[in-house]
C-alpha cells in the first residue's frame, strides 16, 4: 500500500481528518507519528480475567455488576492467599499435598510471586467474557479429523506447543517427556513464554509477566513481549520470505489500513505449533488505537489442516507505566537440571523395584 | 492436604488454578513428594533470577559444612528455595533491600528428587510469626491495596481503570 507521507504529515499538522489511500482517519485526536499513523509506542499491561474462550453458560458480554462482582472474588482470593498462616506450622504431609497441575502433588510457590490480573477486557464498551468473538459462541471451532490424528500421534505428544500454559503433572505426562530438554514446554526451556505471550496470536497467560512494548518507525514495529525476552520483528510495507525460510514466531510483514496496523504471519515452524496448528499457520492481527492509552488487539488465525474453519479473537491492550524487566532466563534455570536429574533418579528407582 | 477454599462457579472462567499455590515448572517432576521438609533458618541472600528466584538460607547444624554467617561460632547448612519470577516483585517496588539478609524464615516444602542437593520448593515462605514474605507491611514495596495513604497510585493501566 502506498502512502503519501508529504499529505499525511501536513495534514496531520492541521489537526483534521486525513485521508491515506482513500481511507478516512477520522479520529485527528490520537497521538502520531511524525509519518501521520497513529503512535502505538508504550508498554502495555495484558493481564486480564477474561479468557481466551467463553465459559459454558456465560453471556458474551457482562453487565458492570456481574463484573464487579467476580472481579471482587478475583481480589477476595487473591487476599485470602496472601494471610498469614501459622508461623510454627509443621512440615507438608509425607506422600505429597495432594496438588495438581504442574505443582503435580507438591505444591508450588507464594501467591505474592503472581501477577494474573485484575479485570475483565472492556472492548468497545463491552466488559467481555471471552477472547474468542468469531464463532459467536466465543469457543475455538472444532479440529479437522486430520488434525485430531496429529494431536493424538506419540511424536505430537512427546513435543510441547507454545500455548502449552505450563508442565502437566509427572504421573500424568506422557512417557518419555522427561527423556530430554526438547521434550519439556518451550517455557520450561527458556524458549518462549507458556500461554502464548509470544504469540502471534499475543494471549495473556493469566500468571505473570504479560507486559508488552511496542516500538515503531516507518519501516519497522518492533513487539517485545517480557518473557521470554522475544522480540518479534514486522516489516513494513514488504513482502513475506521464500516459504524456506521458517521463523519460530513467524514471519510478520505489516501495512496500514487507515488507522489500523495490519500484521500478517505466515512461515512458522513446527516448533511452536499453537494449539496443534502446522506450520501453514496464518495469522493476521490488527492494531487499533483506541485513545492515548489503550489498544484494540484483534486477530484471526486460519489454518485448514487444523481448524474446520478461521476464527477470530479480540481484546484491549491497556498501557502501564510499569516497565519491561529483562527475563535472562537461561542463567539460573537450575529448575531445568533438577526437574531432568528427578526423571533419572525416578527411573533408576523404578528399575531397582522391578530387578528386586 | 490442599487448602479447602470454595470459589463460587463463576470463578471458573478468571482460569485461576483452584489450588492454592502454583507453579510454572514441573514442580511434581522436580521435587519428592515424600520428602516434606520444614526449614527455619537465616536468609543469606535472594538470587534474583528468572524463571524462578532462589532463596538461600543457613539453618545451624552441628556437622554443617560451612561457618554461619549470621549465628555465631555455630556450623551451618545452606539451602536453596524456589520461587517464582522476580520480575513481579520489581514491579511492586521490592528492591534487594526489602529482604535484608539474616531475616529469620519459616519455608514448608519438599525436597529435590535429587536428595543430594540441598534444594526445596518454597510451598510457603513466611517470617516466624506466619506473615507471608513482602505482605503486610507499608512503606517496604509491599503491594498497594489502598490500605496505605502514603502508598503511591497503582498505575495499573488495565481494563476499566
Amino acid at each position: 500500500m502506498k502512502i503519501k507521507f508529504g499529505f499525511v504529515i501536513a495534514v496531520a499538522c492541521a489537526a483534521a481528518s486525513v485521508a491515506v489511500d482513500g481511507q478516512m482517519k477520522n479520529n485527528p485526536s490520537l497521538p502520531r507519528t511524525a509519518d501521520g499513523h497513529p503512535d502505538l509506542t508504550g508498554v502495555y499491561d495484558l493481564a486480564m480475567l477474561t479468557p481466551l474462550e467463553r465459559p459454558n453458560g456465560m453471556p458474551a458480554v457482562m453487565s458492570d455488576e456481574e463484573a464487579a462482582k467476580l472481579e471482587k472474588q478475583s481480589a477476595d482470593q487473591n487476599r485470602a492467599l496472601d494471610k498469614a498462616i501459622d508461623g510454627n506450622r509443621a512440615a507438608p504431609p509425607k506422600g505429597g499435598d495432594g496438588s495438581v497441575g504442574p505443582a503435580g502433588n507438591v505444591g508450588g510457590y507464594n501467591n505474592f510471586w503472581l501477577d494474573r490480573g485484575s479485570n475483565y477486557s472492556i472492548v468497545d464498551g463491552q466488559r467481555r467474557t471471552s477472547i474468542v468473538i468469531d464463532p459467536p459462541d466465543g469457543r475455538v471451532p472444532a479440529i479437522t479429523a486430520e488434525a485430531r490424528q496429529r494431536q493424538a500421534s506419540r511424536l505430537a505428544q512427546f513435543r510441547p506447543t507454545s500455548d502449552q500454559s505450563e508442565s502437566n503433572d509427572p504421573g500424568l505426562e506422557p512417557a518419555g517427556a522427561y527423556d530430554d530438554p526438547e521434550r519439556r514446554p518451550l517455557g520450561e526451556r527458556c524458549l518462549l513464554g507458556f500461554g502464548s505471550t509470544s504469540g502471534p496470536p499475543v494471549l495473556p497467560n493469566y500468571f505473570y509477566n504479560n507486559l508488552h512494548q511496542i516500538v515503531q518507525t516507518p519501516t519497522h514495529v518492533m513487539i517485545l513481549t517480557e518473557m521470554v525476552h522475544d522480540a518479534r520483528i514486522v516489516r513494513m510495507n514488504a513482502k513475506h520470505l521464500p516459504s524456506t525460510i521458517r521463523l519460530w514466531m513467524g514471519d510478520s510483514i505489516g501495512t496500514w489500513e487507515g488507522d489500523t496496523l495490519v500484521v500478517d504471519t505466515t512461515n512458522f515452524t513446527d516448533k511452536t505449533r499453537y494449539r496443534g496448528s502446522t506450520p501453514d499457520l496464518h495469522v493476521v492481527e490488527r492494531f487499533s488505537r483506541v485513545d492515548a492509552k489503550t489498544i484494540k488487539y484483534r486477530f484471526t488465525i486460519d489454518d485448514p489442516k487444523t481448524w474446520t474453519k478461521p476464527w477470530t479473537g479480540e481484546y484491549t491492550w491497556p498501557a502501564t507505566s510499569e516497565r519491561i524487566y529483562e527475563y535472562a532466563c537461561h542463567e539460573g534455570n537450575y529448575a531445568m537440571g533438577n526437574i531432568l536429574r528427578g526423571a533419572r533418579l525416578r527411573e533408576k528407582q523404578s528399575t531397582d523395584k522391578q530387578e528386586k | 492436604m490442599r487448602k479447602p477454599l470454595v470459589f463460587a462457579a463463576g470463578l471458573a472462567l478468571t482460569a485461576l488454578p483452584a489450588a492454592h499455590l502454583a507453579a510454572h515448572h514441573a514442580f511434581g517432576g522436580e521435587f519428592d513428594p515424600n520428602k516434606p521438609l520444614l526449614l527455619k533458618g537465616k536468609m543469606i541472600k535472594l538470587e534474583w533470577v528468572n524463571p524462578h528466584a532462589w532463596l538461600h538460607i543457613e539453618i545451624p547444624k552441628a556437622d554443617g559444612a560451612q561457618a554461619c554467617q549470621f549465628t555465631p561460632n555455630a556450623k551451618c547448612e545452606e539451602w536453596m528455595v524456589e520461587g517464582g519470577t522476580p520480575n513481579t516483585l520489581l514491579r511492586r517496588g521490592i528492591t534487594k533491600e526489602s529482604l535484608q539478609a539474616g531475616t529469620e524464615l519459616v519455608i514448608d516444602g519438599y525436597q529435590a528428587r535429587d536428595h543430594s542437593l540441598n534444594r526445596a520448593n518454597g510451598r510457603n515462605i513466611t517470617y516466624p510469626d506466619g506473615r507471608k514474605l513482602f505482605l503486610g507491611s507499608s512503606g517496604t514495596g509491599a503491594p498497594t491495596d489502598g490500605a496505605d495513604p502514603t502508598e503511591p497510585p497503582k498505575g495499573r493501566g488495565r481494563g476499566g481503570e
